[in-house]
């Protein structure tokens, strides 16, 4: 039984320029993520993968389809959904003047947890950071502690929104490695990017998704048989990106 | 009672606070450099009176004279030549030129006698306010050249005897003006830099509830106010010998009564502002009038009648004038009922509003 099931889940937003009229920008998704899945969401910007992310932590309401989440329904329950889901922003800010270790001590609060904060800085290998404050991290010491304070209440899905935008290199592997080591201690992860070498690299099954809703679906072996162009003549490598370009269009996104 | 999550979330809220030195610098400067400038004002209104004299009379009553104003706290007395006393005078460092002239008082039973008075007409204010003093002084004199009980004596009473100064007019006013910039910076101000910073949605995604966060700031604010408050009145107290005549409960009392009203309004302000540069405009809206109408650095009775009732309905002004009257008159709590129902009006009318605008949810997204 999947841990995640979402059928035609919608929705709605008014057009950004005429207020009247509406526009969907998740026009029934439906998936099914497996538990101990690394499941990628792939897809050009505004092609709704934030949105989708966003109504299965329950920081947005659901317009129409469902989502259920270890057989809890988020609609109906969101606050049980967040006791059992860890969840990484796009924006990682956090309050000034407040350390690490104090930040995760107070994210163990918020899930009435007594946590031991220096035991998941190590994890995130940022236990000599300790001490510090946020805004003196790097951009990959930044991300890694975000995910160290979704790990606070021992998740059973963690959500990744976009976890290697903005890394170089070596700092996207080194968190590709921490992403690995969670889901082969068995918890499932969906994250979204537009990094095609991290969806080939990390996930076990990609949606694809264009103006709300998912084109393709499968794992990335699957999709590269079925939807990369043939190769010519002389030989050309065709990979994911290939494959990204064709079902999305050429045309330049926001 | 508090759950050990609020208790978590209100010390955070206190250590961000504690930590962050130049907002409690410039949140306790402000008053307090108010304070010291307008204590310095008033002590110079007390000091001596400074005159220039010449004596151009060699008799008896003349010398007595002088003698009774140097004694007298106060007058500074220089004597001296007419034309340099006149140049002090013209450039400020005297008040007045007294000239006694060579005929004064050179018969005692010359009641005609006159005093030539060289004023700055700047300094008239001051003039009326000596006139009385002086003739008081000869007067006095000449009935004891007389050898005449005086009649009736008038007791020149020193100013700083007097019960009210602008200082301690000024001090409740500037607490409950630091209370409510204190109080909407916290919900306020805060709460659209939480947002702006993608805090409240990172919040949001964990099983917090409203009431939590709610809760916390509350009471971390509050904290925060009463301390701050507390610090002001003790230099008050100590550097400026500024006297509570009223009972510290009930002055607390309206202190809290009103940090919480403030609270609620900041809640509004911050669900109503996206940007920072909208809270500080909406923000300005709020306190900018009640800085001038609420009688914090003069009374209300002061303003124009036409802007008086509308002033006297701002909560800061039922704030300032409860703390006021506690401070000043020593009023009892019953006493200043109508200071307190002008509060809770506010407080009924921004509860509602705030719970009405701060929606969890929408606020943290």
């Amino acid at each position: 039984m999947p841990i995640i099931e979402v059928t035609n889940l919608a929705k709605q937003y008014p057009q950004p320029d005429n207020k009247t009229e509406h526009f969907f920008a998740v026009d029934g998704v439906s998936l099914q993520i497996e538990q101990g899945e690394i499941f990628g969401i792939l897809g050009p910007n505004g092609a709704g993968k934030t949105t989708t992310l966003e109504m299965l932590e329950g920081l947005i309401d659901i317009d129409g389809g469902s989502a259920i989440i270890n057989g809890i329904d988020v609609s109906s329950n969101p606050r049980q959904v967040k006791e059992i889901i860890g969840v990484q922003l796009q924006a990682n800010e956090y309050f000034d003047k407040v350390s690490l270790q104090e930040l995760l001590a107070l994210f163990g609060a918020l899930y009435r947890r007594t946590i031991n904060p220096l035991a998941l800085l190590e994890k995130v290998q940022l236990r000599e950071k300790a001490r510090e404050k946020p805004a003196n991290l790097s951009g990959g010491q930044k991300q890694r502690f975000s995910i160290a304070s979704a790990l606070v209440n021992d998740p059973k899905v963690l959500f990744l929104d976009e976890p290697t935008t903005g890394l170089d290199p070596q700092a996207k592997r080194n968190l590709w490695n921490l992403v690995r080591g969670l889901n082969s201690a068995g918890m499932t992860i969906v994250l979204t990017t537009h990094n095609m070498e991290e969806a080939e690299e990390l996930c076990d099954r990609l949606a694809i998704m264009d103006k709300g809703k998912i084109i393709a679906e499968g794992s990335p072996q699957e999709l590269i048989l079925q939807h990369a162009p043939e190769p010519p003549e002389a030989p050309l490598h065709g990979d994911l990106e290939d494959v990204f370009l064709v079902l999305t269009g050429h045309g330049l996104r926001e | 009672m508090l759950t050990p999550l609020q208790r978590h979330l209100t010390s955070i809220f206190l250590k961000i606070f504690w930590r962050d030195r130049r907002s409690i610098f410039f949140s306790l400067f402000f008053p307090i450099l108010f304070m010291l400038v307008f204590s310095f004002a008033n002590n110079r209104d007390q000091q001596p009176i400074a005159i220039g004299i010449v004596n151009d009379s060699s008799s008896q009553v003349a010398s007595d004279f002088i003698e009774m104003l140097i004694d007298s706290p106060l007058f500074e007395v220089t004597s001296g030549e007419v034309l340099p006393l006149r140049e002090q005078l013209i450039v400020g460092e005297q008040t007045m030129v007294l000239v006694l002239p060579e005929e004064f008082a050179a018969n005692v039973d010359d009641i005609n006698s006159e005093i030539k008075v060289i004023v700055d007409a700047a300094q008239l204010a001051q003039f009326n306010l000596i006139m009385p003093v002086l003739e008081q002084t000869l007067l006095s004199i000449e009935r004891e050249f007389r050898d005449i009980e005086p009649m009736f004596s008038i007791e020149i009473e020193d100013v700083q005897a007097r019960s009210q100064r602008y200082i301690d007019f000024l001090l409740p006013g500037l607490m409950a003006f630091t209370l409510m910039q204190l109080a909407i910076a916290g919900s306020g101000f805060n709460i659209v830099e939480y947002r702006r910073k993608g805090i409240l949605k990172r919040l949001f995604v964990t099983p917090i509830e409203s009431r939590d966060f709610i809760t916390a700031i509350v009471l971390a604010r509050m904290a925060i106010v009463l301390v701050q408050l507390s610090i002001l009145i003790l230099l008050a107290v100590l550097l400026l010998d500024i006297r509570i005549v009223g009972n510290f409960f009930a002055y607390y009392l309206v202190m809290v009564l009103g940090t919480i009203v403030f609270l609620c309004q900041g809640f509004c302000l911050g669900s109503l502002a996206r940007t920072q540069e909208a809270i500080g405009a909406i923000g300005n809206i709020v306190i900018m009038p009640q800085i001038f109408l609420s009688g914090i650095f003069y009374p209300i009775e002061s303003m124009p009648e036409l802007v008086q009732p509308i002033a006297k309905l701002l909560p800061l002004s039922f704030v300032s004038t409860g703390m006021r009257e506690v401070a000043n008159s020593g009023a009892t709590l019953i006493e200043i009922t109508p200071s307190l129902i002008g509060i809770a009006v506010w407080f009924v009318i921004s509860f509602v509003a705030a719970t009405r605008l701060f929606l969890w949810k929408e606020v943290a997204n």
